[in-house]
């Protein structure tokens, strides 16, 4: 619990005070996204769903949206998360970066389908260009933060 | 008899009850919002809000004086000792010579405001960026003045340069800020050349769309678009960008133009919302009389 409310807050304060300086051409990875990624293998899916619901409604509070569009997102993502969680497991750099990418590009789909389910005005190219990127930063950002602990041991040892 | 049968079906598929719970209120939520029942859905975004500013502006002020720190510990490692005073000295003058040419920007923007404020002769209160939208998919901005400074939903907020957009999340300390960018906004637009009208609105990652202008009207590459005051929002005569393309679509029933913003909503610093809404009518001349 302790872990999760760390991490919200950590995730909101980056998110919206950080991100703006290591933003490549206007695309940010998803911070909120990655915090579902890593938080949800470690709880059952029942935890993982309410977890994934608190901070997708954070999310939408913290940005432009409409209120319980990434709620409902994080929410489906963050329980298939923990349901495959042990089916999924691996520790194959490769395997990491296409389940993180796979899962970033998810989120974005549902997200367009969401939004033009509701508001119905997003033409899919322009849409396209948003989800690419932004799944490919954030896949790559959680990709290094998995990796964290086997590049920190590189490094020292060659130092 | 039923209802424990009920139950024991329900906790064997508790997890799939949950989700569709969780789901559902989700679901709920956005449909609330779209049939504009705001009540339940602003307060739930007030209270993030409230709980998460201070955090945001505290990491904000963090990480300004980390950089400055970790920037000086960087320019400073790897000198020799003899060089050290020197260095330190080069490093002074540099940080005065930045602080100054800073203090110079800020002058100068500051400078703009005051332009603004004495050319559209509105009262104003002028705000610091603190955050910016945390995804890809709308465009906003925090602002650090809230319903303290009397910040409310809809007052217009401008730059120097033109319009930036409108607040639409108060908490006592800050306002979130729809950038005119953003693909849900919308203002009506006025071509300042021909006065043909259409609605200006955020076109998801590439700048802006004036829709709904006439087929037959006047709109070439580099007309100026201001803000048309019709919609009850923005005043009128607000620099909005200047038209970069215009679309004809074969068996469309109007024409668009696709606009340049007048503002670099990018790189905003400080920005200035609009108070009094009833001295309007000035805010045309005003423009006219900053070209």
């Amino acid at each position: 619990m302790r872990v999760f409310i760390l991490g919200l807050l950590a995730c909101a304060s980056a998110q919206a005070a950080l991100l703006g300086s290591i933003s490549v051409g206007d695309v940010r990875p998803d911070l909120f996204l990655l915090l579902v990624f890593f938080l949800s293998p470690r709880v059952s899916p029942e935890v993982a769903t309410l977890q994934g619901f608190v901070i997708g409604l954070c999310q939408d509070a913290l940005s432009g949206g409409p209120l319980g569009l990434r709620a409902f997102t994080y929410t489906l993502l963050s329980f298939v998360t923990a349901w495959l969680s042990h089916d999924l497991a691996t520790e194959k750099p490769l395997a990491q970066l296409w389940l993180l990418l796979a899962g970033a590009t998810g989120a974005g789909v549902l997200t367009f389908a969401l939004l033009t389910f509701f508001v119905g005005l997003l033409p899919l190219l322009p849409a396209l260009g948003v989800i690419a990127p932004e799944a490919v930063y954030t896949a790559v950002v959680g990709f290094l933060l998995l990796r964290l602990p086997q590049l920190r041991a590189a490094l020292v040892r060659a130092i | 008899m039923r209802v424990s049968v009920l139950w024991r079906v329900l906790a064997r598929h508790r997890r799939v009850v949950i989700l569709a719970v969780v789901l559902l209120a989700a679901f709920l939520l956005m449909t609330a919002q779209v049939r504009h029942d705001r009540a339940v859905v602003s307060f739930v975004r007030q209270a993030i809000l409230f709980t998460a500013s201070p955090f945001i502006k505290l990491t904000a002020v963090t990480v300004g004086s980390v950089s400055h720190v970790w920037q000086n510990y960087v320019d400073l490692r790897g000198l020799r000792q003899e060089n050290l005073r020197l260095q330190r000295a080069a490093a002074i003058q540099q940080r005065r010579i930045d602080q100054l040419e800073e203090q110079v920007l800020e002058t100068q923007r500051l400078q703009g405001l005051l332009a603004m404020r004495e050319a559209w002769r509105a009262e104003f209160v002028a705000a610091r960026v603190v955050g910016k939208d945390a995804t890809n998919w709308f465009k906003t901005i925090l602002i650090d003045r809230g319903s303290r400074a009397g910040m409310r939903r809809n007052l217009p907020v401008v730059a120097p340069d033109g319009l930036v957009g409108r607040i639409v999340d108060v908490t006592p300390s800050t306002a979130k800020v729809q950038l005119i960018t953003d693909p849900v906004s919308a203002a009506g637009a006025l071509m300042q050349r021909t006065r043909v009208t259409g609605i200006v609105t955020g076109n998801l990652g590439a700048g802006l769309r004036v829709r709904y202008l006439p087929l037959l009207a006047d709109v070439v590459v580099g007309d100026e678009v201001v803000t048309s005051g019709m919609g009850g929002i923005f005043p009128k005569g607000i620099p909005v960008g200047r038209v970069t393309a215009v679309e004809r679509a074969s068996g469309a029933l109007f024409q668009e133009a696709v606009l340049q913003p007048k503002v670099d909503l990018g790189r905003l610093e400080e920005v200035v919302v609009l108070m009094n809404s009833e001295q309007r009518e000035g805010f045309e001349t005003g423009s006219r009389q900053q070209q």
